[in-house]
């Protein structure tokens, strides 16, 4: 009976409901368990948020009261006569789209090399995350640079092994974005935490059902534990998308804010914060939010939308 | 993959005891060869950081590579730890509790609640409200300051804590949703055999579904604390009096492109202010792991 | 004592200023004179500056039971940040540090008040300050800011280095020929960089003009005033030429090492035998070189025949702000920080060679020799240097971070385009960046 209410795939909507209680006690309960979050929305958020999309038709820059309206100028700029701008949204993608799924792959298996209770595993779980929470610490800078300089430690071991040890992986354009997606490939220790959450969850009786059946290792992996992981699988996904948009702090730091070199470490929200809080331009900052936040928005409504034929929730309560 | 015990169990015959305890021997050498090399390079950083926190002024530049100092300087830590004018370390350490800790229990519970809401009840514009949550993930908060700030100065709760923990009534979209998965994890027979026991939905909420959360619960407050250590942002804007300033404003204060700068002190301070997130996560790791008890599943 | 003649004339005057002021600085304020006052200041640095002007302000308020200082300090990437946001909310300090390159932008913005009310009444004391030490802080003629402390863009000089490669000391009127021999000499002969890094920064780019008596920029900041890119793309040609002989570091490795990090010179340890930066920078280079070396510091070298390429410049300055409502006792704060000699002991000309000529004197035999060569250095560029160039345009922010950097510097020395494509976009692009500001 255990294995079977977890083999059948069911949407996540689309359920009947289970015919005991009414429509309306429903609504209620719905909404008193959300009011915290829309109060605090209603309050904090919504002004803020319905701010700054006005800001993004005006031109505002901060220092003068008042923002005056110029229509779709922003927009138009940004589109069309600004090269930066473009640069800018493709080493977005660039970063978003290599750094999630190696920093996904480090945290799942090594989630997996974690799961056995063995010796030392508490400290190996430890040093894994010990670098996630480095975050926004001003020396992160130059720990990197230690690393990545030209007189670094990438370069003394290449050395040590005879390869060419004498580029400069931050200060060439062609490697710069790569040490950034390697500071955060490096904090994997959060969804790496995430996974090892949801495998513990995994009851260890599916295991051995499946054991019995005689399924090898392998089968295991692909018939128990990935389909029950589907739904954390998903939550780290589409959050380290996200994340991966939305990143700012490493870029800011690694560069110095510059976004150098050659632009190649100007992510998206780096170069609106410079637009916004260094060229004083915080109506076209605000228009760049817009287009980000509408985009990454599609993304996340596109993972989702397929989350229904991938993702395997255990049955829902209607 | 569970346990090593499990797969022993297995009926498909008897293991040759002499070759079994080296393979054994040999998967578990490698297991913890590569984990441990593995750790060490991942460490790297970090011991850098640590070695460099105990470098004199006159070797941080000059002996840039190596990680143990040759003149060990734990006067580092000292001044470091004198903060500026008369606000010690002690007080930003103070403020980055307060705000990591008060923030932290604010943020889980209410998220806690607001997630089984999304995930466990069924009414009208729940997508949408769904929907509007998840986007509130994707604004920048650099185009949202300044807004909030006009409206936190008109409320005057300017250099107060008030603008960065009220929000947090709320709970945070990150947090509902994490956890919103977790709960969609538990089989909803749990909950109407607790309904068919006459607990409503609120009682679902506290017998059924927290003790089940507990790890993802434990998780969320690592993560809320670690996030709220390190942000800086918000801080910056909002508490302007340096007696109010957390450790990741004060150690941005530290350092100047054009002036001397104690580099001695920031990775000293950077080092220390590392400690506490990772003692919490030590402490709490274990309930991390605790899975579901499989008793609630059968039947 | 002149501490208690100030304070007493600051009380009989108060009275008298308080209807004058407040018709135009502080509407509605009360008898200034007895009550106990808050002033609001706010400045960047690092720590070495914030616990030196923590300690100045708690020297005033010892010296002024009624006044009282509530500070708030940042490093220097987030001070605009958070400046701009209490400008949007109408939350600024009374007294502000500023910086030269935003000083027309704050004030076509309005959010300075002019101060040179306070200079003829004395309540500023700039009496024997010369001059050229004051215009810096004027905009449109009016007085806005009071010099901290002035500097000059220098070229640091490790004399060991110049001794063991038997190379002589370069003369302050040495050009960049000079200055190109001199570099590729250290690396055949000694087997280091000749010099470091930023010789590519705007600031550069700027003097190679003034060295031919022109400004970069149109009167009204608009566009750029440059006749002749010739300069520009002889300069960019010599940078690579440089860099492809390893006499200086190339630019991946500037970016790479450096981030504004005054110690990651490479002169620091001993791989350069020459640097560049402000005058007030080589303090900390030498700090952090450690004991036992031995440094001077030169001019800017300038293009054969031509004028110099030093000007004197204003490091930072101290401004009060419109949203003040006490513009009066926060002048006599800036008095303090200009002419009081105790206060200068403990700031120690760490912002910059303080302009009072009295307070120069009185310093002098406190210094230590690095800080001491950078006053006879100012010194000697004053007398050799030429006029301070107007104020960097509003819009130069946007046209240093969205062209210069990435578009121009970053793009030819990283051999993306050639030196005059170079020329080309910054001309184009620089242009329209600069028109774009209304």
């Amino acid at each position: 009976m255990i294995t079977s209410q977890f083999r059948t795939a069911r949407p996540e909507t689309g359920r009947q409901a289970r015919g005991r209680v009414r429509l309306g006690e429903h609504n209620l309960a719905g909404y008193l368990f959300i009011a915290p979050w829309l109060i605090g929305f209603f309050a904090f958020t919504f002004i803020p948020i319905a701010a700054s999309l006005v800001l993004a038709f005006t031109n505002y820059n901060i220092l003068s009261p008042l923002p005056h309206w110029v229509g779709v100028r922003n927009f138009e700029r940004m589109f069309s006569h600004d090269p930066r701008y473009w640069v800018s949204v493709r080493q977005t993608f660039y970063f978003a789209f290599t750094s999630v799924p190696l920093k996904l792959a480090f945290a799942l298996a090594l989630a997996m090399l974690m799961t056995a209770p063995r010796r030392l595993v508490g400290v190996y779980r430890a040093a894994y995350y010990l670098p996630s929470i480095v975050g926004a610490n001003v020396a992160v800078a130059v720990m990197w640079r230690q690393i990545f300089g030209t007189d670094g430690v990438v370069n003394a071991v290449l050395a040590t092994v005879g390869l060419p040890a004498h580029t400069s992986w931050l200060g060439n354009p062609a490697t710069a974005v790569w040490t950034v997606i390697a500071l955060a490939v490096w904090e994997f220790g959060s969804p790496m935490l995430i996974f090892l959450a949801g495998l513990k969850q995994i009851p260890a009786e599916l295991y051995e059902a499946a054991a019995i059946d005689g399924a090898g290792m392998l089968a295991r992996f692909t018939r128990v534990t990935l389909p029950l992981l589907t739904p954390i699988i998903f939550f780290n996904f589409v959050v380290q998308m996200i994340f991966g948009f939305t990143v700012f702090t490493s870029a800011f730091i690694i560069s110095n804010g510059t976004g150098s070199p050659l632009d190649t470490l100007l992510f998206y929200p780096l170069y609106l914060y410079q637009k916004g809080f260094r060229d004083f331009e915080m109506g076209y900052a605000a228009a760049m939010a817009w287009v980000l936040l509408v985009v990454t928005a599609l993304l996340t409504a596109l993972i989702f939308k397929s989350s229904r034929y991938w993702v395997f929730y255990a049955q829902e309560e209607g | 993959m569970a346990s090593v015990a499990t797969a022993k169990s297995t009926p498909h015959g008897v293991m040759r005891p002499q070759a079994a305890p080296l393979r054994d021997l040999v998967r578990i050498l490698t297991y913890h060869g590569f984990m441990i090399g593995f750790g060490l390079v991942m460490l790297y950083p970090l011991l850098w950081l640590l070695g460099s926190s105990f470098k004199g002024p006159s070797e941080i530049w000059t002996n840039i590579s190596s990680l143990i100092p040759k003149i060990p300087t734990p006067e580092n830590y000292v001044r470091g730890w004198a903060g500026f004018g008369s606000v010690t370390f002690a007080t930003f350490y103070k403020n980055s509790f307060i705000y990591a800790g008060i923030g932290t229990i604010l943020t889980v519970g209410s998220s806690a609640v607001v997630a089984f809401g999304f995930a466990r009840t069924r009414f009208v514009g729940r997508q949408f409200w769904f929907g509007v949550m998840m986007s509130t993930l994707l604004l920048p908060v650099q185009v949202q300051i300044i807004p909030q700030y006009i409206v936190f100065t008109k409320l005057g709760w300017l250099n107060t804590f008030l603008p960065l923990l009220l929000p947090r009534f709320g709970g945070q979209a990150f947090f509902i949703f994490m956890i919103m998965q977790f709960i969609r994890g538990i089989p909803g027979e749990l909950d109407d055999a607790a309904a068919i026991d006459g607990c409503g939905k609120v009682g679902i909420f506290f017998r059924v579904i927290l003790p089940l959360i507990t790890p993802v619960l434990v998780a969320a407050a690592i993560f809320s604390f670690y996030f709220t250590w390190g942000d800086f942002f918000t801080p910056l804007i909002y508490l302007n009096d340096p007696k109010l300033y957390t450790i990741s404003v004060a150690l941005r204060a530290f350092a100047d492109p054009a002036g001397a700068t104690d580099w001695g002190a920031i990775f000293a301070m950077s080092a220390l202010s590392l400690v506490p997130v990772f003692v919490i996560f030590v402490l709490f790791q274990r309930y991390l792991v605790q899975g579901i008890s499989t008793t609630g599943l059968r039947g | 004592m002149p501490k208690l003649g100030r304070r007493e004339f600051l009380r009989i005057a108060g009275l008298a200023a308080a209807a004058a002021a407040s018709v135009r600085y502080a509407p509605g304020s009360p008898a200034l004179a007895q009550t106990p006052l808050t002033l609001r200041i706010m400045w960047w640095g690092s720590k070495n500056r914030h616990d030196r002007t923590i300690k100045v302000l708690e020297m005033y308020q010892a010296a002024h039971p009624g006044i009282k200082f509530t500070y708030e300090f940042t490093g220097f990437n987030d001070y605009w940040t958070r400046l701009a946001t209490q400008a949007a909310g109408g939350n600024l300090p009374d007294i502000i540090q500023q910086d030269y390159a935003r000083l027309v932008e704050w004030e076509g913005n309005r959010l300075m008040v002019p101060l040179d009310d306070f200079v003829k009444d004395g309540t500023i004391d700039l009496s024997r300050v010369p001059k050229v030490s004051i215009d810096g802080g004027r905009v449109n003629g009016k007085l806005y800011a009071i010099n901290l402390g002035n500097n000059s863009q220098s070229i640091l000089l490790d004399t060991d280095a110049f001794k063991r490669a038997g190379v002589p000391l370069p003369d302050q009127k040495w050009t960049w020929q000079d200055f190109e021999q001199i570099v590729l000499t250290f690396r055949q002969k000694q087997g280091i960089f000749g010099a470091g890094y930023e010789f590519s920064d705007q600031q550069v780019w700027k003097s190679l003009y003034i060295a031919r008596g022109q400004w970069v920029f149109s009167r009204d900041g608009r566009s750029l005033a440059v006749a002749d890119d010739g300069p520009f793309v002889e300069h960019l040609k010599m940078l690579l030429r440089l860099q492809k002989a390893e006499a200086i570091p190339s630019l991946q490795q500037e970016i790479s090492e450096y981030h504004q990090n005054i110690e990651a010179q490479p002169i620091v340890q001993g791989k350069a035998a020459m640097s560049y930066q402000w005058s007030n920078q080589a303090v900390a280079e030498a700090a952090a070189a450690g004991k036992g070396r031995n440094y001077k510091l030169v001019h800017l070298p300038r293009p054969k025949g031509g004028k110099p390429s030093n000007y004197l410049k204003p490091s930072q300055f101290f401004s009060i702000t419109s949203h003040s409502k006490h513009p009066k006792e926060a002048a006599a704060v800036i008095d303090y920080f200009t002419n009081s000699v105790e206060a200068n002991r403990v700031l120690m000309a760490e912002r910059g060679v303080p302009i009072a000529p009295k307070i120069q004197e009185a310093l002098k035999p406190l210094l230590q020799p690095v800080e001491l060569e950078t006053v006879r250095y100012v010194a000697r560029v004053q007398t050799d240097s030429s006029p301070l160039p107007p104020p960097d345009p509003e819009a130069f922010a946007a046209f240093q971070n969205n062209v210069f950097n990435p578009l121009v510097r970053d793009a030819v020395l990283l051999g993306k385009i050639s030196p005059e494509e170079g020329a080309k976009v910054l001309r184009a692009e620089g242009n329209r960046v600069l028109a774009q500001k209304s």
